[in-house]
């Protein structure tokens, strides 16, 4: 029957089939668009799963003792002074206190309670301080502290652009409620020097702050927010000013004062005086006097060495349970019996 | 991608009006005829016709960018995104418009680019067509004009192979007879010629100085879409005469085996049949992305929560205790503590911009860009679906329909030439009672197999025959013998029907060997060739007779040429379910020679001779159950005088304006009674390659497969038993009107109480139906039930009333086959299902008569390569053969299913989880809505950082290979169930996404609280928040390759390069003064970060922590839960990667027998006709789309000569 066939149809004069046709549309072969790309499959095995988890705690256990570690090396010494510094008798009405024009200075002991060796970092700490409104991150004007051309360039410093119809530089909120409480120190009636150069990032210096931009018309309206600033010494030189201007991520935050460049040794008492002169009482804000040494990774932070230890360990304890799981209840891979179509049959 | 698509097709036709090709809705004919004077521009002037120039454009380029941008926005994403940045330039906004008017205008541009692109295609496709020469009368002489510039009524000649440029009324031919041939491949892709006739009053009009005498009023209808009907009249010098679609010359056509035409213009431009028919199908949209639609509802209503949160936070957080945010008198309202509540209502609005990456922008881009790759690259070059028979890749003509196919539930399928070859091959007959044919058919053979009996096999004698169209083996009826049989007379008569009743065209020689026949369709081919076989051969057929050469007729090997005149030919429609011819035998005899459906020449049959018509009815019976499809074969000896009477009426009806083809019927059913059976024929269908074991692999797959067909169900069942699709272990239920009790009620004639009688048949039926399958369910047997239904009852379970019984019934079947189903209840069915049962669902088709049932699914299939185009135009997939539909869903559709629901899962993670950490971020400002991050991370984090890999998740991702996808079909099932996108599947993703927010915001935060370096020195804000970017950047990628199946190079290119690209760019940026953005925050700030051991310490800690949970759970899921892939997988873990490469070079080489022999087939010049199966399944489309609009047309094939392409040299090329 099919040899006739063959015979018959052949016998049509068709074109012989083994030929290669001419108009063929037969898709050429590629890798791709037979979605053949070679790949790797990787399949999550139990055995990947515990090595991942081992290899996990494996790295990250050391890296978590020594980020401990450097952190335990660091001596900070906290002081909280908000509460502390204002005469007892007038801690009920501290924001009269802080407006008002008594003396605000404040002599208190701080002792070490371990060798710092230097350099020794002085911070201040406020707490619920908002720098990151957004009232308040954008109400300052880059252009107008890098470049003393731009000078009126504050649209964006509302409401603290401009004061009595001229400029002010630098304008805007942030500038403006600068932080203003000074920080001395005394170790048995030594002064002790406080180093405030290089307290900032080295770009800001170079290039946000202009070398040429002095202040101008600065704090001179009617609400004073912060510090004033010396008019014959352009902002670039400004560190105060420019560390306070790289606003901080969170409410609570800590920026740098100066520098202590001597060791300090345990048990010594230094003489801090304080000039208490920003206003958080206004808004409950703590103040605090931070004095810290610095490692490696910088200062005192547990977190990142305790997060290391703790995912470490919590991997080693996954690779240590899922290797119990696996010893007292193996699945088989790629047991056919698993497959839901082998499990009711039915397929209801 | 459906539009763009058949442009690009008709680009290489260079014929402009194929894609307006649609199968639309009838357009109700509007009143009133319009008159045309011919060949009289001022008479036509003051009716102001519309010219011929036509415009598919979309837009020119004034209206481009309105017009193209409002389509944009009418997305609700655009619309949204519009509208933040709207927002994003007040001075509420705490970001920079930059921040969504990038993403937004990255978005938009590259849509509009694409349909700029598109556009400016078809400008230059309708200037070229415009500008296109045609030659028109003018004084006498042919001038050449564009087309642009043709008039109604004007005089055009039209050359060989030339096109129609508008809707021409034919006139005059060079072909004698006044008939012209035209190849209408662009309007149905039919490659077959139609004929037409001019009217012969018009026939001289053919020169210049002739033609211009010519003054005719043409009065017809108005311009409308139906291509197959035109009513009207010509009226020249006072006589009226009835034009017809015969005379009709549509734009779009060409001309083809005639020397030139003239004709004169009837309808240009737009209002061209074709071009009236330019509606585009509304689009189907996929289940999934109707699901998308409701995700992105809920993340608006995430949106809303967390702005609602954070504004009523800035409302009681504002206080003018902050006095350094400088609150005094006079601040804005947004800041102004006076006014609590109009501080929410704003920061509300500032949070709704802050927030606005939630939404994910790009995800709709990126997902149509997945899909047309997926379509364009994969589907349309798998080298799995290349028929190579017909040469035939498969199509995908849209592209929104991917990850449809790998949910598919329910599958409907035609039978002929969709399940079978509709090869049809003249098998068996039945004549006075006799059977006919030694030959044992496949299904028989199967079902013998199943029964465990052994077939006989007759030997084949020599005087078999098995040619096309003919494969037929008996001594009895062979080379004359039949004279000797005891009924001579009605063998002779049943050939003599054979051979004269049908609308068939001989080709070629005029010898028995090496004529063609083209017919209407494959079955009247072969019952022609088989009255050739027989000793009757019709070799010649004109106008008004048909030449039958007849050997064995007076005496054995006389040989004599005898000519019949056709008086009248009464023609095939699925209505009628007939076909007559009325003939004179040169004696003078008058014979009406009948054929057709049983069921209607049963009913037409005079009275008596019961025995005769009895046994016929067996040997139906006995030829449906081998799965042959059968016809009835009748005459009636007319007289003179009631002929005559009769024609009258004919002629009436014929030259009637309105309803003519009704009143057509009614004067046919006047003369087709009274009939004397003759015999009946039996044709065999042969089942396409491949077909049983593709429907075993999709019914393991869970997919549903019902069988609608036209055929009768004895046929169907059978049919349906040799796919497997029914087998003795399954409880079959049949509800059939074909019945003693049914037939009584019938023949009383009452139309109302047959009605009733069978609504409540059918009622009882379905009711005890549902009955027994509900207690077989609870049986747990597990015995399968299938459902077996015919037309007429299913109209009547198709009532509302009983549609719910009937839906449930067949839910639970596992296969359901409805046999002599109408077009029209196709879709009833599919919409049944699809509406009903929520479930998704395909249908697969060849001919017309599926257009309606592809158009009503989900997903729509065409069967391409063999027949017309009329099922791949309305489909939204085409391939050459069932069997790909394994391929098509098990491969693709799974894949796509898995790529898009990855796809899409992933991005609402990305979104959400970045746009989290900025929530947490609230919090910790006051709620004053400052940002994050810097503008430019956020606009740039979905378009740049993230873009990529998720695009390359989207094209690559893949399970398990193409081979186990479809060894293990039940991996399908995941699909159904939609495993992979449901709300648990989301809440899983949600959950990460918000412990990974907190991760990232918490623990980048956390460690800048102290000095971050040695020299003690401390971070910003935006030093913070770039490190938390980085972070977000860093674990959403790795997040992705957690997430991968397969890894290829490309995933580790674009992870790579993601990440990469984010580095680069803050290298850049913060290196940079931004000119426009006066602060400048991030200066310095990676120089600053990368500087502390914090920043490495942090990148390491902060990922690894995050996709800590995601790795658990997947190594929990995995283990104890694992998916069905999962196990496939560890299967075949170490199975070598093989390459499909060697075996598919291989394909074309060795070949079965079986394959050979329909390679043979394909070879031989074919019968191009789309109208499959000549008995039932006919193009019924139009009527279903009429009625549909309860308006009557009637079906009207465009003629019923056909002739063969095989001569022209142009469309021999395209073969």
């Amino acid at each position: 029957m099919n040899t006739e066939m063959a015979s018959s149809s052949g016998g049509t004069g068709s074109t012989d089939p083994s030929a290669p046709r001419r108009h063929s549309k037969r898709p050429k072969y590629s890798r791709f668009t037979q979605q053949e790309l070679p790949a790797c499959k990787p399949i999550l095995t139990p055995q990947w799963v515990i090595s991942a988890f081992t290899l996990i705690s494996f790295i990250f256990i050391p890296i978590g003792v020594a980020s401990l570690l450097a952190s335990r090396n660091v001596v900070e010494i906290v002081y909280r002074y908000e509460t502390d510094c204002i005469p007892i008798n007038l801690r009920g009405d501290k924001v009269g206190y802080i407006q008002s024009t008594l003396d605000k200075n404040c002599i208190k002991m701080i002792t070490v309670p371990k060798r710092m060796k230097h350099p020794i970092y002085v911070y201040y700490q406020l707490d619920n301080f908002y720098q990151n409104h957004r009232r308040y991150v954008k109400s300052r004007s880059d252009t107008q502290l890098r470049d003393k051309k731009k000078e009126n360039d504050t649209s964006s410093c509302e409401p603290e652009e401009s004061n009595g119809g001229s400029p002010i530089v630098p304008c805007g909120l942030v500038a403006w409620s600068l932080f203003n409480d000074t920080y001395s120190f005394s170790i048995k009636n030594e002064p002790l020097a406080v180093n405030k150069n290089d307290i900032s990032w080295k770009s800001d210096r170079d290039s946000k702050f202009g070398k040429d931009v002095f202040p101008k018309n600065f704090q001179n309206g009617t609400l004073k927010g912060g510090a004033t600033l010396n008019e014959s010494i352009p902002l670039s030189k400004q560190e105060d000013l420019i560390v306070w201007m790289r606003t901080a991520a969170l409410p609570t935050f800590r920026k740098l004062y100066g520098r202590i460049e001597v060791d300090l040794q345990a048990n010594e008492v230094i003489n801090v005086t304080l000039e208490n002169n920003y206003n958080t009482y206004s808004f409950n804000g703590k103040k605090k006097l931070v004095l810290s040494t610095t490692s490696w990774l910088g200062g005192k932070n547990d977190f990142l060495g305790i997060a290391y230890l703790t995912v470490g360990g919590l991997c080693f304890f996954l690779a240590l349970s899922f290797t119990v799981v696996y010893l007292v209840k193996p699945r088989k891979l790629g047991d056919p019996s698993y497959l839901s179509w082998n499990r009711n049959p039915a397929g209801h | 991608m459906g539009r763009s698509d058949s442009t690009s097709m008709e680009m290489s036709d260079r014929q402009p009006s194929s894609r307006t090709v649609r199968l639309g809705r009838l357009q109700p004919q509007a009143p009133g005829h319009r008159t045309i004077f011919c060949n009289d521009p001022e008479a036509n002037l003051p009716v102001k016709f519309k010219g011929n120039s036509i415009s598919t454009t979309k837009f020119n380029i004034l209206t481009f960018l309105p017009k193209g941008l409002f389509e944009q926005f009418r997305r609700v994403a655009n619309l949204y995104f519009l509208m933040i940045s709207i927002l994003s330039t007040t001075p509420i906004s705490p970001v920079h418009p930059i921040t969504n008017v990038v993403p937004l205008s990255l978005v938009l541009f590259v849509s509009l680019v694409k349909e700029a692109f598109e556009d400016w295609k078809r400008l230059q496709n309708d200037r070229s067509v415009n500008s296109s020469p045609i030659e028109v009368l003018q004084n006498q002489k042919w001038e050449s004009i564009p087309w642009r510039r043709l008039q109604v009524g004007d005089i055009v000649k039209v050359k060989q192979d030339g096109f129609f440029p508008a809707d021409l009324l034919f006139l005059a031919s060079t072909n004698p007879d006044g008939v012209c041939y035209t190849e209408t491949a662009n309007l149905d892709g039919e490659t077959n010629l139609k004929i037409r006739k001019a009217l012969e009053r018009t026939w001289d009009y053919l020169t210049p100085d002739k033609a211009f005498e010519f003054k005719g009023e043409i009065q017809c209808e108005q311009p409308n879409n139906s291509l197959y009907t035109f009513t009207g009249n010509l009226i020249i010098q006072k006589h009226t005469l009835p034009l017809s679609p015969n005379q009709i010359l549509l734009r779009g056509c060409s001309l083809r085996n005639t020397a030139y035409i003239v004709g004169a213009v009837v309808f240009t431009g737009h209002e061209t049949k074709v071009m009236m028919n330019a509606m585009s199908v509304p689009s189907k949209r996929s289940t999934m992305e109707k699901k998308l639609d409701k995700l992105i509802l809920t993340l608006f209503s995430i949106l809303f929560l967390m702005c609602l949160i954070g504004a009523i936070g800035s409302g009681v957080f504002i206080d003018r205790k902050y006095y350094y945010l400088g609150l005094h008198e006079g601040v804005e309202n947004q800041f102004n503590p006076n006014n609590k509540f109009v501080v929410t209502i704003l920061t509300m609005f500032t949070l709704l911009t802050l927030y606005s990456t939630i939404i994910p922008i790009s995800l709709y881009v990126s997902i149509e860009m997945i899909k047309f790759i997926q379509c364009a690259q994969y589907i349309n070059k798998d080298i799995h679906m290349y028929h190579i028979e017909s040469n035939t890749p498969a199509l995908a003509r849209t592209s929104n329909l991917n990850e449809e196919l790998g949910q598919v539930e329910y599958i409907f399928s035609d039978k002929t030439g969709t399940l079978t070859r509709n090869l049809m091959e003249f098998f068996k007959c039945s004549i006075g009672g006799e059977v006919y044919g030694t030959g044992i058919t496949e299904i028989e053979r199967g079902g013998a197999q199943r029964n465990g009996i052994k077939v006989e096999e007759v030997p084949r004698t020599v005087t078999a025959v098995h040619e096309k169209g003919f494969n037929f083996d008996d001594t009895r009826l062979m080379c004359g013998a039949w004279r000797n049989e005891h009924n001579p007379d009605t063998c002779k008569e049943f050939f003599r029907c054979l051979a004269i009743c049908h609308t068939v065209l001989p080709e070629g020689d005029e010898s028995p060997e090496k004529i063609t026949y083209q017919a209407a369709s494959p079955d009247e081919a072969a019952l022609v060739a088989a009255a050739k076989n027989f000793g009757f051969f019709f070799y010649r057929r004109t106008p008004t007779t048909i030449m039958v050469r007849e050997s064995h007729v007076e005496k054995m090997g006389s040989v004599q040429d005898i000519s019949y005149e056709i008086l009248n030919v009464l023609e095939f429609n699925s209505t009628r379910k007939r076909q007559s011819v009325i003939c004179r035998y040169p004696n003078g005899r008058l014979v009406l020679y009948c054929k057709g459906a049983d069921s209607v020449i049963f009913e037409r049959l005079m009275d008596g001779n019961n025995d005769l018509n009895n046994s016929s009815r067996e040997h139906l019976e006995y030829f449906g159950s081998s799965g042959l499809r059968t016809l009835c074969l009748a005459y009636k000896d007319l007289s003179n005088e009631m002929y005559e009477s009769w024609n009258d009426k004919f002629i009436q009806a014929k030259s009637s304006l309105r309803d003519r083809e009704k009143k057509l019927d009614e004067v046919s059913e006047l003369i087709e009674n009274d009939l004397i059976l003759i015999g009946c024929t039996a044709i065999e269908d042969k089942l396409q390659e491949g077909v049983p074991s593709c429907i075993e692999t999709l019914s393991r797959a869970g997919i549903k497969i019902w069988v609608l067909t036209g055929d009768k169900m004895e046929t169907a069942i059978n049919i349906a038993y040799a796919c497997s699709l029914i087998n003795n272990g399954m409880k079959q239920f049949i509800i059939n009107s074909d019945t003693d009790s049914i037939r009584e009620v019938e023949s009383r004639g009452d139309p109302v109480e047959t009605a009733r009688f069978i609504r409540d048949i059918v009622k009882q039926k379905l009711k005890k139906c549902l009955e027994e399958s509900q207690r077989s369910l609870h049986t747990l047997s597990g015995q399968k039930l299938a459902l077996v239904i015919d037309g007429k009852c299913l109209m009547y379970a198709l009532d509302p009333a009983l549609r719910g019984n009937l839906l449930n019934l067949s839910l639970r079947c596992s296969s359901v086959v409805c046999c002599r189903v109408s077009p029209l209840q196709k879709a009833q069915v599919t919409s049944m299902v699809r509406k009903g049962a929520q479930k998704i669902t395909l249908s697969i088709g060849d001919g017309a008569n599926d257009v309606s049932m592809i158009q009503a699914a989900h997903v729509g299939i065409g069967i391409s390569g063999m027949e017309g185009m009329q099922a791949v135009m309305a489909s939204d997939f085409a391939i050459a053969q069932f069997r790909f539909l394994t391929d098509l869903l098990l491969v693709h559709g799974r894949w796509s299913y898995l790529r898009i629901c990855k796809v899409v899962t992933y991005f609402f993670y990305k979104n959400l989880t970045f746009t989290l950490t900025q929530f947490w971020f609230t919090f910790h400002t006051g709620f004053s809505g400052q940002r994050f991050y810097d503008d430019w991370f956020q606009s740039l984090y979905n378009v740049i950082f993230t873009a990529l890999p998720v695009i390359v998740v989207g094209l690559f991702d893949k399970d398990v290979s193409a081979s186990l996808s479809k060894k293990y079909p039940e991996l399908y099932k995941e699909g159904i169930r939609n495993t992979y996108f449901r709300w648990r599947v989301v809440a899983v993703w949600a959950f990460f996404a918000l412990y990974q927010s907190l991760v990232l915001y918490n623990f980048v935060t956390a460690s800048s609280k102290i000095a971050n370096n040695l020299s003690g020195k401390m971070f910003g804000l935006w030093d913070v928040s770039t490190m938390a970017f980085t972070c977000v950047v860093v674990t959403v990628n790795i997040r992705l390759l957690m997430a991968c199946n397969s890894i290829t190079r490309w995933h580790h290119i674009s992870i790579l390069g993601s990440i990469l690209a984010w580095f680069v760019f803050i290298y850049i940026y913060s290196g940079i003064m931004t000119p426009y953005d006066r602060q400048e925050n991030e200066y310095h700030v990676i120089h600053i970060i990368m500087s502390t051991f914090y920043f490495y310490l942090t990148l390491l800690l902060v990922p690894v922590v995050a996709l800590l949970g995601d790795f658990i759970y997947q190594g929990l899921q995995r283990w104890f839960f694992p998916y069905d892939y999962q196990i496939i997988q560890e299967l075949h873990r170490n199975d070598p990667e093989v390459s499909s490469r060697a075996k598919l070079q291989e394909i074309g080489n060795q070949r079965t027998a079986d394959e050979e022999r329909s390679y043979a087939i394909s070879q031989l010049p074919r019968e191009t006709s789309k109208h499959t199966g000549f008995a039932f399944d006919s193009p019924g489309y139009e009527s279903f789309f009429a009625s549909q609009q309860g308006v009557y047309a009637p079906q009207k094939a465009w003629d019923v000569a056909r002739r063969a392409s095989m001569r022209q040299p142009k469309t021999h090329k395209r073969k």
